[in-house]
């Protein structure tokens, strides 16, 4: 075995243990792949125990590499985990099987094993410092903020909003509603003098040196402008910026870190805000991954979503939706977009249960695979932001 | 034997399942070699499969096992691999049936309260769907949200909630099996699907259950539904010594309340190793040496009735009623609490990652304490020998509604990191020294695991007598060519004896 | 929930509870630190995450309940009923 993947088995082996001594795999059913796969080489418990082998000799991650491709990141797995559920916080040490596969993606492409797909991505993002999202605007640097055209947007200053790949080139609406309704609240803020993609999809996908470069750029780029806050309406960002930006910078990390929908939870409790246009609905919510399971955000959403009149809403509860993803992440769609269309389908399907004509969600990343599947259930999948947007009576 | 890539039997279970279906991969077979049970993980590839195959059908499964038998390879089912006896670990290589992606559900019949679903189905996702009629199937297990029907089946397993609603053999109605030639057959009480009791020929049912796969597999099957409880109500009380809380839970699991669904235990073994890290125990004063919790399910005034006659009858035995939070809160977290492995302690404090071993028998009331002195000297032995074994103390929870008998739990925390040869040989001594105990005191060798294990397995023969000597005649009857779960219950010697 | 990177890192003050358990959050306990330094060590563990992994097992210990049974029924409760 090369010496990187000795050095890496030793790294992880004690975490490894901590999972193949339970190995009860409370993780499975909430799994959203291995809900539509059923296949145990998937789930979180192999993903853990390969590590067990590797340490063993018994196998190298070029045996593995490509099973590790089926996860989303969604976080379900490792928070259901009694290790964390029930004995994280006391012991401070939980399962991270998320941050695992981030790792053996690594390993992977540090040992010279690409999965096509990924490769040709993050190369395309490299050259092009956004994510080859496709479909809208053309992916180039000068179009960066072409979403934000008439919104006569600051650069700058002392709050920014960052926008990520998916929005700021494909749900442009996304963005653009977010902007307007802060204006409308007279909320300050700027746009980043020269944003580049947050790099935490590089990170995902095992592209580590990349991911660094672009955080440190964009780091740079908000100290340069005297930036202090930082605005983020996509939870992928969200989870970049306090969980890998911090790994990355440690101690000198001092950007303050604010997610859009508790912003705008806040300002319509403060009265900043009063939705008023009845929005004819019938609806339920998608808890995004990132926000729900991984950060524990789950109130802000629905207190938004029970503020618009006119909403007819159909709650799921949140511990119930920890086994709903879109399939939107991880890299899953980019790599095996089949398996990521089966999952939203699944999704979708849960909501169409409910009689709902409307699935919305706060992810503009789940946005695109959830629409795709609604379309065959006569389901619209709108995003949060534009649906208060239009509940304020601001033009898109 | 064994199967070799490239050998004509992968193409021809290709042709059967699609290419995606049969898995060769390294990694694949590693993963289903091991079961939560521990074992020395330098062994670990012993037990591989030669490859994994994931059917999606009855007809996928007959058509596997066809072929096996023709060809006289090994077969072993495999749900969801947390069965605790070994039992989907393959001895001989061969082919894994991992049966995960027969999972539909096929019927919810409302009028007869039944439910058709493939066996790869877990309960607690089952339950969200029937939650919708108001409906339950209460096989609660404390693997509930993790064990799948097939193996339930398999193991002929054991619920929490069992005194109230009965076990997997009165939970499951009937079920489609395919036998080791691959032919399909219905088991069930006579033929129906939704029949509970019948008296036409022989009971196959309950012979096709817990054998742990070496007699077939069981693909769909017809469970039991109830209406899903009004309410629940789960007191825990502390107790200043065993004896009286002893006494305490015979007392409550006579009482005849009906909506009675069990009654648990915890010696003091069990509270001191609670006081490791669980919220509810660090806090409790030192005078707290053991714990009883009883668990009623049903209609909201029939559960107020009978509450209140065990909490009166807990009262009057010198329980103190721990409050609501901890009742309520404990209950709930009754599948998750207790296989966490950083409840390991070396001798000198440290924590360490430990394997739960939940070794389990079948005892009758009044044998409980003398197994449970003799059981905990067994752990002693084991951890004055040596820091990879920790006595994680003992549970003993009502096998039914009268009392009778318990299952009765020690659990060992096993440091498997550090599970050497001379460690193992300890463990399988002190496995066989346990599975004595429970039979010199009139018990079974296991109430929900199975015991095919190394070392219990050596005292299976006599705790049946004259039916271990039936139980050879059946499985060379049905298995003709020992294809199925090779090597399990020393069932090999059917075999030996024709020869 | 505004994220600072040095309040994330900065845990409320260890009080004692038992030899093998402190407490930094109100009611929330944790393993005596000294207890893990030979064989598997403490992680990084920011200010949200341990909030997050105690909010959601109260939020899943909810579920559970409501999973087996419309209704929690309350032995304080009963036991008054008892007094009476
Ligand atoms: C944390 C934890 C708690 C547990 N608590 C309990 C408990 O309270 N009560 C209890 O009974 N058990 C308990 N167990 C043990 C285990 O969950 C049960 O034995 C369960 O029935 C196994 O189901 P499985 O789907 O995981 O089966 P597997 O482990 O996959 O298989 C179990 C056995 O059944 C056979 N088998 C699998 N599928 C089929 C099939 N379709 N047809 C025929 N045979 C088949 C296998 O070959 C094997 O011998 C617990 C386990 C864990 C990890
Ligand atoms: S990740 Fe957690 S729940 Fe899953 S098998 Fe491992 S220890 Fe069990």
């Amino acid at each position: 075995m090369p010496d990187p993947e000795k050095r890496f088995a030793e790294e992880w082996r004690n975490a490894a243990y901590n999972c193949f001594s339970s190995g009860h795999k409370f993780c499975r059913e909430v799994c959203p792949v291995m809900q539509v796969t059923r296949n145990e080489s998937w789930s979180p418990t192999a993903f853990h125990a390969n590590v067990v082998a590797m340490e063993k000799g018994e196998l190298e991650v070029a045996d593995v590499a490509a099973d590790y491709v089926n996860c989303t990141g969604c976080g379900a797995c490792e928070l259901r985990c009694p290790n964390s559920l029930f004995t994280g916080d006391f012991y401070r040490f939980r399962t991270r099987t998320v941050d695992l596969v981030k790792a053996v993606r690594g390993l992977a492409v540090s040992q010279g094993v690409h999965q096509p797909g990924w490769q040709r991505w993050n190369l395309l993002t490299d050259e092009r410092r956004h994510e080859p999202v496709l479909n809208g605007t053309p992916i180039e640097q000068e179009r960066v903020r072409d979403w934000a055209d008439g919104l006569d947007l600051p650069i700058g200053g002392e709050t920014i909003l960052f926008v990520d790949c998916e929005a700021a080139f494909y749900r442009t609406s996304v963005p653009r509603a977010v902007a307007r309704i802060l204006n409308l609240a007279g909320y300050k803020f700027g746009l980043m003098n020269e944003q580049w993609c947050c790099g935490g999809p590089a990170a995902e996908m095992g592209y580590e040196e990349q991911a660094r470069r672009f955080a440190q750029h964009n780091l740079d780029d908000w100290r340069a402008a005297g930036v202090r806050r930082v605005l983020v309406l996509d939870p992928h960002d969200y989870i970049t910026f306090t969980e890998d930006y911090p790994k990355y910078f440690g101690d000198a990390y001092d950007i303050e870190i604010v997610l859009v929908v508790e912003l705008l939870a806040e300002l319509i409790r403060e009265g900043r805000l009063t939705p008023h246009v009845p929005v004819e609905r019938t609806v339920t919510y998608h808890d995004p991954c990132r926000l729900s399971k991984r950060k524990g955000v789950w109130r802000e959403p629905r207190e938004i979503l029970r503020a618009i009149p006119g909403v007819t809403f159909h709650d799921v509860d949140r511990v119930t939706q920890w086994s709903y993803c879109s399939g939107g992440g991880g890299g899953l769609p980019v790599e095996k977009p089949e398996l990521t269309a089966k999952i939203s389908e699944h999704r979708v399907g849960k909501a169409a249960e409910l009689g709902v004509d409307t699935l919305v969600s706060a992810c503009p990343w789940s946005e695109r695979p959830l629409s795709e599947a609604g379309k065959a259930r006569s389901i619209d999948v709108v995003d949060l932001h534009e649906l208060l947007a239009e509940s304020l009576g601001v033009a898109p | 034997m064994t199967v070799l890539l490239g050998d004509p039997v992968l193409e021809e279970l290709r042709q059967i399942l699609g290419t995606d279906h049969v898995l060769t991969g390294k990694a694949d077979r590693l993963n289903r070699a091991r079961v939560p049970a521990p074992f020395p993980v330098h062994r670990w590839a012993e037990r591989m499969p030669d490859l994994v195959v994931l059917p999606a059908s009855t007809e996928e499964v007959a058509e596997v096992l066809r072929l096996a038998n023709s060809l006289r390879i090994p077969v072993v089912p495999r749900d969801g691999g947390t069965g605790l006896t070994d039992g989907a670990v393959p001895l001989r290589g061969g082919i894994v049936v991992d049966v995960k992606r027969i999972n539909q559900i096929k019927e919810i019949d409302l009028d007869n309260r039944t439910c058709t679903a493939g066996t790869g189905i877990n309960a607690l996702k089952l339950n969200e769907v029937l939650a919708r009629h108001g409906l339950i199937y209460p096989d609660d297990p404390a693997s509930y949200p993790c064990s799948l029907v097939g193996g339930r089946i398999g193991t002929s397993g054991w619920s929490l909630i069992g005194s109230r609603y009965g076990h997997t053999r009165d939970l499951v109605l009937s079920f489609d099996h395919v036998l080791p030639t691959g032919r399909v057959i219905h088991v069930g009480d006579g033929i129906g699907r939704k029949i509970t009791k019948s008296s036409s020929g022989y009971q196959l049912k309950h012979l096709f259950m817990g054998h742990q796969g070496t007699l077939g597999i069981a693909t769909e099957a017809t469970l039991k539904l109830f209406p899903k409880p009004e309410a629940e109500f789960s007191p825990f009380w502390a107790f200043e010594d065993y004896d009286t809380a002893y006494r305490a839970v015979g007392a409550l699991a006579r009482a005849g309340v009906a909506t009675f669904a069990g009654a648990v235990l915890f010696d003091e073994w069990k509270v001191d190793y609670l006081r490791r890290d669980d919220e509810a125990y660090i806090p409790q004063p030192s005078s707290v040496k053991a714990l009883v919790c009883a668990a009623l399910y049903g209609y909201e005034d029939e559960v107020r009735a009978g509450g209140r006659r065990l909490l009166r009858i807990a009262r009057s035995l010198g329980a103190r009623y721990l409050g609501d939070e901890i009742s309520e809160g404990d209950w709930a977290a009754r599948h998750d609490r207790y296989a966490t492995p950083l409840h390991g302690r070396t001798r000198s404090g440290q924590v360490v990652p430990m394997s739960w071993h939940c070794e389990d028998a079948s005892i009758n009331y009044t044998n409980l304490p003398a197994v449970r002195l003799a059981w905990h000297e067994i752990a002693d032995r084991l951890r004055r020998e040596s820091d990879v074994f920790d006595d994680w103390g003992m549970f003993a929870y009502t096998n039914g509604a009268t009392g009778a008998d318990y299952l009765t739990e020690i659990d060992i925390g096993i440091w498997e990191q550090r599970l050497d040869d001379a460690a193992w040989a300890a463990w399988v001594r002190a496995k066989r020294d346990l599975a004595a105990v429970a039979l010199a005191h009139g018990g079974s060798i296991s109430a929900c695991h199975g015991s095919c294990r190394e070392g219990e397995v050596d005292l299976v023969p006599a705790e049946l007598g004259g039916g271990y000597d039936v139980m050879l005649d059946i499985k060379r009857a049905i298995d003709p060519n020992n294809i199925m779960n090779p090597g399990k219950y020393l069932l090999d010697q059917a075999y030996a004896e024709k020869s | 929930m505004k994220y600072r990177y040095q309040e994330e890192m900065s845990p409320p003050p260890v009080q004692r509870v038992t030899d093998v358990a402190i407490t930094r959050f109100e009611h929330v306990f944790e393993v005596e630190p000294g207890l893990m330094t030979e064989h598997v060590t403490q992680q990084t563990f920011p200010n949200w995450d341990t909030l997050r992994l105690v909010r959601s097992r109260a939020d899943h210990l909810a579920w559970m309940h409501r999973h087996f049974a419309d209704k929690v029924i309350s032995g304080e409760e009963l036991l008054d009923d008892l007094d009476e």
